[in-house]
């Protein structure tokens, strides 16, 4: 709801006509006349907002009384105070708003900004110009902070990435020296935790915000081939876990939807709505994410697949080569990045996925990553070193 | 069943008020029919007409009262709720879809399965406030807790379906370690932090909890980013930095920053960044490892981004006190303190520790001072223990409302998250809450630093830009407000959670 910050009389502005009526409210004269918020309207209703102590202890109907203004229904107050509430501002706060894409929220705070710079101040008696030089500033300095909240969360996920790698290293290597006595069962009072870890990561079926890579992981190389896969296993929820978060911390910052036109996915509901692109381009870091972990557990000596050797090389533990992948370019100069890297094209690589995963969990890169992960179940009193 | 319930009940005050409506929904949960008769389904308008007050009379009926949430029936025709202010506070905070319920016929027409679950959404929250109250004050009885924590274990399990019954699964374990502590005589102090599950807990499990707790809200990026986007304009010119950080964690924080440092036009190049971080004794192994392993890690980090980078880390003593010359100082370092706490996979420290840290740093005339902390209700004294323990519930349970509207279906990983952070904390709130005498204020180390002679630091448009666009990646529902021109708050619907502040040791700001 825009509200105009200039007198009704002044209408200088291609806004729907306004009349004022007798009772002194502005209404639109729209079909449906619609309450204008005038300035002064507001200050009244704050005044008396303030007279009642407060928004939280006010109410529409209090406020109603006080203001004393015929023709306002305690509907036009409830919807202010809400807003009043919340912002405590004369203007709606613009991440109330559902729509996420980049372009609209700019839209949208370039009208919240053009609102607050005209209401701030008492800037209505000057000119117009300096005015649209005030917003087209602070427009400017958002859109730069806009673009270095994307680097900077994606330099939190790189760095998340690392945490996550050496865990995973770590643990696989004490796991590789010796468990052999450690089995499911010898879980002990870890036993209700695993359910817990695993679940929690299979649950990301429909990715929100930046799990997509881990659907891909249940849907890419057969939904239920994959699943199957796991549940052959007794470990098999763990080793999901791990791939799981593996990829979270690596696809969190490809799924900024910041600024980038992209059929997003990702409502903010946590909908079922997943496109095609993330399935696509986070293929490529899925891969390197089974990559690390392979490597983790197994060593070079696995099936001579160049595949799975292309990713031994770029997931090595040294730093350099993991941060390279994550150079802060937009996403698709990543993809061919990757691309380049891994030197298959997309489709042979979603055969690859498909016939990794189809191995059937005996000797194949899944099979080990199960037999890895079993013994992976440990008390609480390993600690990486 | 036996119980003692002093006749002396205190009186309550009411503050909103209550609609009869009669519900004829039919009941589809497990409780009998005649929960129908009360009104639990009620609209909690301020604006409903007054009410007949002498249906709610009656301080005898609070034993009744109990006896029905026990046996899960009302023994008596009507309706006998008299909430204590905190009751209901909370609970219409809590149960109204939108803020505040302002838009008043949603509730009435919620469907069958709501009114149910917040039948017994309600119901646990009355048993929790009694349990609390049978703890504490002149009532204090704890045969009574301990029945009533019996009733709560068989109505609300860690693994339930509703935030509700896990957060009271939680909250009465906590209970019961506090009734478990005084009948012992021995609530000290290790029950005052959180009992360590964390430590307990498996390195995994934790390390994935915190990367779903990142991904699934704000909190930990508003901290870390709004922190840091001060130090970056506090710096603007510096060629060398330096960051003093109280509890570095796993260090995430400085990734961002430095990111922001590789990446600086104006002014000159890339600094060179040295963060000293306090590492503790006594505390034991955690789950991110130790600090050395952190400063490996940026190390490591700061090398792949190309930053000029020296990590040093300075241990405190078995005491925590702080003593600034344990630090190394450099001439010409522009320095910065750092100090997050209470976020969602933070430790509690004790709080000698982080004044002794402040107060410490001051003397060494800091460029900047960041301080991101959980922002707190300011409690009366009249209310004491249990207006405390109710705010606490509150603050809970905006939290894991908060996930849970983000992530409606991700129900186990929502699970995960408030078992292994949330809960510590709990446990470890209701100790010092418990433990703290009534005349105790509750301050925030905000106040703190105001008082002991910090002063505000302006927060820029920039930061507050930033710390909206941020909450624009999540679900609805957060807001960010700016209070006092140094601090932004970070809230859930209408309750404030963090607080992120800036201040330095002098007047201009630099």
């Amino acid at each position: 709801m825009f509200h105009a910050k200039k007198p009704s009389t002044m209408n200088s502005h291609d806004r729907p006509m306004c009349v004022q009526g007798d009772s002194g409210l502005v209404l639109t004269t729209d079909p449906k006349p619609r309450l204008r918020w005038t300035v002064e309207l507001h200050e009244r209703f704050v005044d008396a907002v303030t007279q009642l102590g407060g928004p939280d202890k006010a109410t529409p109907k209090t406020i109603m009384r006080v203001m004393g203004v015929k023709g306002l229904t305690l509907y036009h107050l409830k919807s202010h105070l809400q807003k009043f509430r919340l912002g405590k501002q004369p203007h709606k706060e613009f991440n109330d708003h559902s729509v996420k894409d980049g372009d609209r929220v700019t839209a949208a705070t370039s009208l919240e900004l053009q609102r607050n710079s005209a209401s701030s101040s008492g800037m209505i008696g000057r000119n117009m110009n300096e005015m649209q030089m005030e917003v087209q500033r602070r427009l400017h300095e958002q859109l730069e902070v806009q673009r270095h909240l994307q680097l900077r969360i994606e330099a939190q996920g790189k760095y998340m990435q690392t945490i996550l790698e050496k865990a995973c290293q770590t643990l696989g290597g004490e796991e590789n020296m010796a468990l052999p006595a450690r089995t499911f069962k010898g879980i002990g009072n870890q036993g209700g935790l695993i359910p817990d870890i695993s679940a929690a990561f299979k649950e990301f079926g429909t990715p929100p915000l930046s799990f997509s890579s881990f659907q891909d992981l249940n849907i890419c190389g057969g939904h239920d081939q994959q699943l199957e896969l796991h549940a052959q296993s007794s470990m098999g929820e763990r080793s999901s876990s791990f791939d799981g978060f593996m990829n979270l911390g690596n696809t969190t910052d490809h799924n900024l939807t910041l600024g980038k036109k992209r059929p997003s996915p990702y409502s903010s509901n946590g909908g079922n709505s997943n496109g095609k692109s993330p399935f696509m381009w986070s293929d490529d870091f899925r891969l390197q994410e089974l990559g690390v972990a392979t490597a983790a557990a197994l060593g070079p000596n696995n099936e001579d697949d160049h595949q799975i050797i292309q990713m031994e090389r770029s997931c090595n533990p040294e730093l350099d080569s993991v941060s390279d992948l994550y150079e802060s370019k937009p996403i698709l100069q990543e993809e061919k990045k990757c691309d380049a890297k891994l030197e298959r094209p997309s489709p042979r690589r979603a055969a690859q996925i498909s016939s990794l995963s189809a191995q059937g969990g005996r000797s194949s890169v899944f099979g080990e990553l199960l037999s890895w992960q079993d013994g992976k179940v440990t008390d609480g009193g390993e600690r990486p070193e | 069943m036996a119980m003692m319930v002093d006749e002396t009940i205190p009186d309550f005050d009411y503050y909103g008020s209550l609609s009869t409506t009669t519900t004829t929904t039919t009941a589809t949960t497990t409780t009998s029919s005649s929960e129908n008769d009360h009104d639990h389904g009620c609209t909690w308008n301020d604006w409903s007409p007054v009410l007949d007050w002498g249906a709610f009379s009656g301080g005898d009926n609070f034993q009744d009262l109990i006896e029905s949430m026990i046996q899960g029936h009302n023994s008596t025709g009507g309706v006998n709720v008299n909430f204590h202010p905190s009751v209901n506070y909370f609970w219409k905070s809590i149960s109204s879809e939108d803020s505040a319920g302002l838009i008043e016929e949603d509730y009435l027409e919620d469907s069958n399965n709501n009114q149910s679950a917040d039948i017994n959404g309600l119901k646990l929250v009355h048993l929790l406030m009694a349990a609390a109250e049978a703890l504490s004050g002149v009532n204090k009885s704890r045969e009574l807790a301990r029945v009533i924590l019996v009733r709560l274990k068989e109505l609300a399990s860690p693994n339930g379906a509703t935030n509700m019954e896990r957060l009271a699964a939680h909250f009465t374990d906590a209970l019961q370690a506090l009734l478990d502590g005084a009948a012992s005589g021995t609530l000290h102090a290790k029950h005052m932090f959180s009992p360590n599950y964390k430590d307990e807990q498996h390195q995994g499990d934790v390390l994935a909890a915190f990367q779903l707790l990142q991904d699934m809200s704000p909190f930990v990026k508003f901290g870390h980013f709004t922190a840091n986007q001060a130090i970056l304009e506090s710096v603007a010119h510096d060629r060398r930095v330096h960051i003093v950080d109280y509890d570095i964690m796993e260090g995430i924080q400085w990734a961002s920053l430095m990111q922001a440092f590789v990446s600086r036009k104006d002014g000159p190049p890339t600094p060179h960044l040295r963060i000293t971080a306090l590492s503790r004794s006594g505390s034991g192994r955690r789950s991110f490892g130790t600090v050395q392993e952190t400063g490996r890690r940026l190390t490591a980090f700061a090398a792949s981004i190309g930053q000029p980078f020296s990590f040093h880390h300075c241990r405190l003593d078995s005491d925590e006190t702080f003593k600034p010359t344990n630090l190394k100082l450099v001439r010409g370092e522009a320095l910065i303190i750092n100090c997050m706490l209470h976020l969602p996979h933070f430790s509690y420290r004790a709080s000698d520790s982080v004044a002794s840290f402040l107060s410490g740093s001051k003397n060494l005339n800091p460029r900047l001072v960041t301080l991101v902390e959980e922002e707190i209700r300011p409690i009366g004294e009249e209310e004491g223990f249990v207006g405390r323990f109710m705010d606490t519930l509150h603050h809970y349970s905006a939290l894991y409302d908060s996930l849970e509207a983000g992530f409606p279906l991700q129900s186990r990983a929502r699970t995960l998250v408030e078992r292994v952070f949330l809960r510590p904390h709990i446990t470890g709130s209701l100790a010092r809450i418990y433990r703290v005498r009534e005349e105790d204020e509750r301050y925030s180390w905000g106040e703190w630093l105001g008082a002991v002679g910090f002063c505000k630091s302006n927060i820029s448009f920039a930061n507050h830009c930033q710390a909206k666009l941020l909450l624009g990646l999540f679900n609805d529902g957060y807001r960010v407000e700016e209070i006092g021109t140094n601090k932004l708050v970070l809230g859930w619907k209408s309750r404030r959670l963090f607080s992120a502040s800036i201040w330095n040791t002098t007047d201009t700001d630099l």
